[in-house]
């Protein structure tokens, strides 16, 4: 009898070691297997993706130098997904520093390029000075500040929708900010909607600011926002990745409260499999494409789907700039983390 | 509940504040007479001393010592060989109410009327009656909404009414002095003791010493601790008199009606409350617009001059509105008035008794001789101070003290060109050398210079401007407003309808400020244009 605790010793040393040993072995196949992955210092946290032409274009403008983006502009015509992206990339240098904008819109007064990034530059100055804290934590002087640089770029939008092609949804767009920040009532954001729809039906981006106007915590409710996005997935047709908007609508409203297992429930399940299939049906130069596959490679790793969201995590591995990493603080750090535990799922799977 | 019934009850309230005061007085004693038998001579003494100086206040509350020299307004006693027509409404007045005309009138500079008693014997037996009347009320209110305002006031004291709101209306006087006595006590020792620690500090400061933290927490707490339950005493007493002394406010308000009639009653309250908000505005824009520069209107004026406000047409029609929409107070457990706008609905839902308000002469015509009244009000109610400073004609005031508080507001701007390296001296040659930095592309580094919340320290690229584009905008438009003084000899002009608007000479009545704000804001605009603000300059 006095033999049995030293062999239940014995047999957990055995466990031990040999789980040990499997640890070792899976991160060594790991390491094999991932060597093709970057480390998170490696990581572009200012991007969903590479995008060389919007990387020159920025180059240039901290240069003062407004031509390049001019250009892109110009290349990029009547692809509004593009034209809109541009035009949000070039904003956010204005944001800091307008001098290029200011010397472009002296040289070409009624470029409605110039004219559209202005305008949006403005609203996100706005946003700047009002600052992300709670109304209560907010001062005064910042919601001053706030309406009255909205109220400014309010009349710069008109001036850029009258200079903008008709039909160009880009100005109509890249209101939807604006609406918010002025606490504009559904009324109006549904004739701004029409604006963007009648000129671009499925645009993504459109769908993301409204998207926002609609969510609880800004002019909608969760019934609201939960509507708005399943109505967009259920009209647009493949390859448009509206399919995005009921996953982002659910990470936004329940990420924080739902038990890990929610990520497996067959409704999750079902938006995550649609926007699977929308991924693969879409043009492979979607200018969103990749932030689809961030949000993507998320649920499918909570799913513990993890083959899958290793396909998709290899599909964007390099750029971090995406949600839900971007909402950590060290977005870089967290998409390693979600992509290592995917890895080595993926080949644990593979053996058992 | 019958009179009898609130007779006693307002008795046993007054009796129970003079129970507190004695068993309060009787710790005392018995404190002092345990410290003699017990502790040694010195901290005897000691002891005995602060009771002493603890129980002088529960003393004058109860004995009501002093109170008429505390509970004092500042005024202009008139007498009856100087304004008999006043005396003669007002003795009429107490008549008709059945009450005893006051000893006294007293004028006051506020939109008030109010009469005081200073009993005596534990507040049950009668003193000197004291009638106070604002004089911006004689200003505003016609003589029957006059009439209205004063019967209300004696009504509190009228035997017609009851007997019992007197004693209450007493009981609560005598409670409310002992708080008060307590806490100017109290403020007194603080203000002492602060004073006494600041001067050690000064003294520390002298020697070379750091000097230490004024702290003041100890002092007065021997006082707040003995008011404490007379406070409590005091809100227990005012709560449970309280409908009483709503009942008492709409009491006084049916004698009013009964004297001076139901229309001239209740358009006095609603005057009342509009006199108010526009006697407000008068001593805050008018009246004291020119302390900081020093000056106030002419003798006689600073009361005076609200009869030009009420007189100009755009304020009627304001005043009017005012009187229309009456505002509903907020409630307070201590205010024994119910609001304003119900005792108007219950006044006016009163029968038609025939004595409509008939256009009827302004009750400031009561006074013989009003002018030398206005200014010896004057003498009466301001302080040294404001006696000492400058009287000039109303023109002139608006000129001098708009002047300088545009000067004041200019100066965070000037500081920060000079702090920028580019003072130059007159406000003129300062918005200049400000405009030239625009033109070069540096006006953001001189506005950098400028006040910023912690907010705006914070932020950098245009957010950082945007923070600050109110500010210099605003420093901008004093500074051209300063130039154009400088220059063109510009000047404030006096309305008694609007603020005061900058005028240049020989420009007839136009005003400047809407060229100035477009000529402002393109020269600091993003893309600045001082052109338009430089031409306006020199034009």
């Amino acid at each position: 009898m006095r033999i049995f605790p030293i062999l239940v010793l014995a047999a957990m040393l055995f466990f031990w070691l040999r789980n040990r040993r499997r640890a070792a072995k899976l991160a060594r196949e790991a390491a094999v297997a991932g060597a093709d992955l970057l480390p998170p210092e490696r990581q572009n946290t200012d991007r969903a993706a590479a995008d060389p032409e919007a990387d020159a274009m920025n180059a240039a403008l901290a240069q003062g130098t407004w031509e390049p983006a001019a250009r892109a502009l110009a290349a990029a015509g009547t692809d509004w997904e593009r034209r809109s992206c541009l035009v949000g990339a070039a904003a956010a240098r204005a944001v800091e520093d307008d001098t290029w904008l200011q010397a472009w819109r002296a040289a070409h007064p009624d470029d409605p390029d110039a004219a559209v990034i202005h305008a949006t530059a403005k609203v996100w100055v706005a946003w700047e000075i009002r600052g992300g804290r709670w109304a209560e934590d907010t001062t005064a002087e910042q919601f001053a500040g706030f309406h009255r640089v909205l109220r400014e770029a309010r009349e710069d939008f008109e001036r850029a929708a009258s200079l903008a092609r008709p039909e160009d949804p880009t100005p109509y767009l890249l209101q939807i900010p604006l609406y918010m920040g002025l606490g504009a009532p559904h009324d109006a954001l549904h004739e701004l909607w029409a604006e963007v729809t009648s000129r671009a039906p499925y645009h993504y981006e459109a769908h993301w600011r409204a998207l926002n106007y609609w969510y609880a915590k800004w002019h909608g409710s969760e019934e609201l926002s939960r509507d708005f996005a399943a109505r967009a997935a259920a009209t647009a047709p493949p390859g448009s990745l509206l399919t995005m908007f009921p996953l982002l609508n659910w990470y936004e409203t329940h990420d924080d409260k739902a038990p890990a297992e929610a990520y497996g429930w067959p409704e999750v399940t079902a938006l995550v499999d649609a926007a699977l299939a929308d991924v693969a049906a879409a043009r492979p130069d979607h200018p969103r494409l990749a932030e689809v596959r961030h949000l993507l490679a998320y649920f499918l790793t909570k799913a513990g789907r993890h083959e899958a969201a290793l396909i998709q995590f290899r599909l964007v591995d390099g750029h971090v700039g995406a949600v839900p990493w971007s909402h950590y603080k060290n977005p870089a750090k967290v998409f390693c983390a979600y992509r290592d535990k995917a890895l080595k799922g993926a080949l644990g799977a593979g053996r058992s | 509940m019958g009179t009898s019934l609130r007779a006693l009850r307002a008795l046993v309230l007054l009796a129970g504040f003079y129970l507190l005061a004695l068993v309060v007085l009787g710790v005392f004693v018995g404190v002092d007479v345990a410290a003699w038998m017990r502790a040694p001579a010195v901290a005897a003494i000691k002891i005995t001393a602060v009771t002493v100086v603890l129980g002088l206040p529960v003393l004058k509350g109860v004995f009501a010592l002093g109170a008429s020299k505390g509970g004092e307004e500042h005024g202009l006693p008139v007498t009856e060989g100087r304004q008999p027509e006043l005396w003669r409404a007002v003795r009429s007045l107490a008549e008709r109410s059945g009450t005893r005309a006051p000893d006294e009138i007293v004028l006051t500079g506020d939109v008030n009327a109010a009469v005081s008693e200073d009993t005596r014997m534990l507040g049950l037996l009668p003193g000197r009656r004291r009638l106070y009347l604002g004089v911006p009320l004689l200003t505003g209110l016609t003589e029957p909404q006059l009439h209205a305002v004063v019967a209300h006031e004696l009504g509190h004291y009228g035997n017609a009414d009851t007997r019992v709101a007197g004693i209450t209306r007493r009981g609560r006087d005598a409670v409310q002095r002992t708080v008060e006595a307590f806490q100017e006590r109290e403020q007194r020792a603080v203000e002492d003791e602060r004073s006494r620690q600041e001067r050690a500090a000064a003294k520390r400061l002298r020697k070379g010493k750091k000097p230490r933290k004024v702290n003041t927490g100890g002092a007065g707490f021997g006082y707040r601790m003995t008011a404490k339950p007379f406070q409590a005493y005091a809100r227990f007493y005012l709560r449970a008199t309280h409908s009483v002394g709503r009942q008492q406010e709409l009491a006084a308000d049916l004698l009013a009606v009964r004297v001076a009639g139901r229309d001239a009653t209740a358009s006095a309250l609603r005057a009342t409350a509009a006199l108010d908000a526009a006697h407000d505005h008068y001593m805050e824009r008018y009246a004291t617009l020119g302390v900081p520069a020093g000056v106030l209107p002419p003798h006689g004026e600073v009361f005076g001059g609200l009869r030009h406000l009420l007189a100009d047409p755009h304020r009627q029609a304001d005043l009017a509105e005012l009187r229309g929409e009456l505002p509903p107070d907020e409630l307070s457990p201590y205010d024994s008035h119910p609001p304003v706008a119900e005792r108007v609905r219950l006044i006016e839902e009163l029968p038609d008794d025939g004595m409509a308000a008939a256009p009827a002469r302004p009750a400031l015509e009561l006074l013989r001789d009003p002018e030398r009244v206005l200014v010896e009000l004057e003498g009466a109610v301001l302080t040294p101070e404001a006696l000492a400073l400058e009287r000039v004609e109303w023109p002139e005031l608006t000129h001098r003290a708009v002047h300088t508080l545009v000067q004041k507001a200019a100066q965070p701007l000037r500081s920060a060109i000079s702090e920028a390296g580019l003072a130059a001296g007159l406000a003129a040659d300062d918005l200049n050398a400000l405009l030239d930095a625009a033109d070069a592309g540096r006006l953001w580094q001189v506005a950098g210079h400028l006040p910023k919340s912690p907010e705006a320290a914070q932020a950098t690229g245009r957010a950082a401007r945007e923070f600050l584009r109110p500010a210099l905008e605003a420093g901008v438009t004093r500074l051209a407003e300063l130039a154009l003084v400088e220059r063109a000899g510009a000047r404030w002009e006096l309305s008694w309808s609007a603020p005061a608007r900058l005028v240049l000479p020989g420009a007839g009545d136009v005003d400047v400020a809407d060229a100035l704000a477009a000529a402002v804001r393109s020269a600091v605009a993003d893309l600045p244009d001082t052109l338009p603000l430089r031409t306006l300059l020199t034009d």
